[in-house]
C-alpha cells in the first residue's frame, strides 16, 4: 500500500497528540528526561565543538580571500564570520548535522523497540508508549539546541581567531574588532527561535519514522535514512519560512 | 476466565480471523496452535485489545473488552501479564530494572518493597542474583524468556499471555520454560494463554488446545485427545513430523 504525504502528516499529528497527553507517572518522565539530555545533548557537545572550530577557521580564510581588495578593511573578515555563524551556520547547518546524528539515533532506537515488540510490551502494561518514549526526547532536544547554538558560535569564532592570524590573513586585534562591528542582538533572538523549531523537528520527525516502522532490522535502517532526509528537507523549508517571516 | 465470542478481524480486506469462539479457563495452560501465519498472534493481540476486532465480544470474567472505556481498559491491562515472542525486554535497562519497571510505573510501593517483589519474581524463574545487573544483550535467550516471565508476573496478573515462548530455544530449555509457565499458572491461578507451534509443548502442557487453521477454529480438546481428533488438518499439522506419525501408528 502506497501512503501519501497527507497520510503521513495526519499520522504525525495524531502521534503528537498522544505524545503530549498527560503523563501517568511524572517521576518516571523526569528520570527519562535527564537520561535523554545526557544521551542526546551532552554526547553531541564534542562533535559540535570540533565542527564549529573547523568551519569558523575555514570561513575566516574564505572571507579574507573574498575581501582581499585593499579597499575593504580587514575587520570585515571578523564581521562576516560572525554573522554567518550567528545567522545560518550555528543554527541551520548545525541542525542539519544534528539531524544526522541525533535523528538517526532516535529513529533506530524507537524503531528497534517497535520491531522487537518492546513498544507493544509498554502498551500492554498500560503505558502510553508514544508519550513515555518520545516526549522526553523532544523536550531534551529542544532544550539542548540553544545551548549547542551558543557553543557553536563561540567555538566558530575561536576557530577564526586561531586560524586567521595563523595563516596571516587577519591580525588578532582586527578580528576581535571585526566581531564587534555592527552587531545586532536580534540575530541571536532570531536564531534561538529557529533552534527551538529545528530542535522540535530533529526529535519529533525521526521519532515518527521509528515509531511506525514495520518489519525488522533492515526496515529500521531504511527508516533512519528516510527520517534524516525528511528532517533535512523540513529544516530547510522552515529556515526559509522563518527567515522570510522574522528577518525581512 | 476469558470468553471469546464470534470474533473476526481483517486487515485491508484480508480476513485473518474468522468467527472464532473459545473459552479459556483459569488455572490451566490454554494453548493456541497452528501453522505460522495461521493467525495466532493476531488472535492473541486481539484478545489483548492491541488490535481492534471487527466483530464479536471478548469477556474477561464479566467485563466485555469491546465495550470498555479507556479507563477500564487501563485497569484491565494492570491485571494482564504478557511474554512476547522475542522476550521484548527493554534493552536499555538491566535484568532487575526490567522486572522493577512495572512496579515503578504502576504501584506506590516503597523501594525495599519493590526490591523484595523483584527478588520474589526472579527467584520464581530461577534467575540468580549475580545476573541482576546484566543487560538483556548479555544473557542467553532462555534467560531472557525467564526474565520476561518474571516481568510479566511482577504485578500479580490474573491473566498471562505468551506468544511463542519457546521460539529460538533448544528443546531442553523449551521444556523448562513450558513447565515454568505451567507451575506459575497453577500457583497463582492465572488464566494463561500460550501461542505455540511446538508439538512438544502441546504434549507437555496442553491442558486445553485450540487448533486454528487459516484464521478458523478447527478443533478444541486436550493433549490426550489430540491424536484422535478426527480432523485431517490437525493430523497434517501434527504428523508433519515423522516421529509423531510413527507414534500414532504404534500407540
Ligand atoms: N499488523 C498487520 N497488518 C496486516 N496484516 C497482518 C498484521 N499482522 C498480521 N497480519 C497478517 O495476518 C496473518 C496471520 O499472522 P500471525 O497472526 O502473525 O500468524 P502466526 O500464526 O504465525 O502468529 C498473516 O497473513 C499476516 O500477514
Ligand atoms: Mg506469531
Amino acid at each position: 500500500m502506497r501512503m501519501g504525504f497527507f497520510f503521513h502528516v495526519g499520522r504525525y499529528f495524531s502521534m503528537l497528540s498522544k505524545v503530549f497527553a498527560r503523563p501517568e507517572k511524572s517521576k518516571m518522565y523526569v528520570r527519562q528526561l535527564f537520561l535523554e539530555i545526557d544521551n542526546l545533548g551532552v554526547n553531541s557537545v564534542w562533535i559540535v565543538v570540533i565542527i564549529s572550530i573547523f568551519i569558523g577557521g575555514i570561513m575566516t580564510i574564505q572571507f579574507a580571500h573574498a575581501l582581499a581588495n585593499p579597499l575593504y578593511p580587514n575587520e570585515l573578515v571578523g564581521l562576516g564570520t560572525r554573522d554567518t555563524l550567528l545567522l545560518e551556520f550555528s543554527s541551520t547547518m548545525l541542525a542539519l548535522i544534528m539531524a544526522g546524528k541525533i535523528g538517526s539515533n532516535i529513529t533506530s532506537e524507537i524503531g528497534t523497540m517497535r520491531v522487537t515488540e518492546q513498544i507493544d510490551s509498554l502498551e500492554i502494561m498500560g503505558v502510553n508508549s508514544a508519550s513515555y518514549l518520545i516526549f522526553p526526547k523532544i523536550v531534551a532536544v529542544v532544550f539542548i539546541f540553544p545551548f549547542l547554538y551558543i557553543m557553536s558560535v563561540f567555538f566558530g569564532l575561536l576557530g577564526g581567531l586561531l586560524t586567521g592570524p595563523l595563516v596571516g590573513v587577519v591580525t588578532v586585534p582586527q578580528f576581535i574588532d571585526g566581531i564587534q562591528w555592527l552587531f545586532y542582538p536580534y540575530y541571536i533572538t532570531f536564531s534561538i527561535i529557529k533552534c527551538l523549531v529545528f530542535g522540535f523537528l530533529v526529535s519529533s520527525v525521526p521519532a515518527y519514522f521509528g515509531y511506525y516502522v514495520q518489519g525488522g532490522a533492515l526496515e529500521v535502517g531504511k527508516a533512519s535514512t528516510k527520517a534524516v532526509v525528511n528532517t533535512n528537507i523540513l529544516i530547510l523549508f522552515f529556515d526559509l519560512l522563518l527567515t522570510r517571516l522574522l528577518l525581512t | 476466565m476469558i470468553d471469546v465470542k464470534n470474533i473476526s478481524k481483517s486487515f485491508d480486506g484480508n480476513q485473518v480471523l474468522k468467527n472464532i469462539s473459545i473459552t479459556f479457563e483459569p488455572g490451566k495452560t490454554n494453548l493456541i496452535i497452528g501453522r505460522s501465519g495461521s493467525g495466532k498472534t493476531v488472535l492473541l493481540k486481539s484478545i489483548l485489545g492491541l488490535f481492534d476486532i471487527d466483530e464479536g465480544e471478548i469477556w474477561y470474567n464479566d467485563r466485555n473488552l469491546v465495550k470498555m472505556s479507556n479507563k477500564e481498559r487501563k485497569l484491565l491491562r494492570s491485571e494482564i501479564g504478557m511474554v512476547f515472542q522475542g522476550g521484548a525486554l527493554f534493552d536499555s535497562i538491566n535484568v532487575e530494572g526490567n522486572v522493577r519497571f512495572p512496579l515503578d510505573m504502576f504501584t506506590n510501593m516503597s523501594g525495599p518493597e519493590k526490591t523484595q517483589r523483584v527478588q520474589f519474581c526472579l527467584d520464581h524463574v530461577n534467575i540468580d542474583r549475580k545476573a541482576y545487573k546484566l543487560f538483556p544483550s548479555e544473557i542467553s535467550g532462555g534467560m531472557q524468556k525467564r526474565v520476561a516471565i518474571a516481568r510479566a508476573i511482577a504485578l500479580n496478573p490474573k491473566y498471562l499471555f505468551c506468544d511463542e515462548p519457546n521460539s529460538g530455544l533448544d528443546p531442553e530449555t523449551s521444556t523448562v520454560i513450558d513447565q515454568l509457565i505451567q507451575s506459575l499458572t497453577k500457583e497463582f491461578q492465572m488464566t494463561t494463554i500460550i501461542n505455540t507451534h511446538d508439538m512438544n509443548s502441546v504434549i507437555e502442557i496442553g491442558e486445553s488446545v485450540l487448533f486454528i487453521s487459516k484464521g478458523e477454529k478447527e478443533w478444541v480438546g486436550t493433549n490426550r485427545e489430540i491424536l484422535d481428533s478426527g480432523s485431517q488438518k490437525l493430523d497434517d499439522f501434527i504428523f508433519a513430523n515423522k516421529l509423531y506419525a510413527q507414534m500414532k501408528k504404534g500407540k
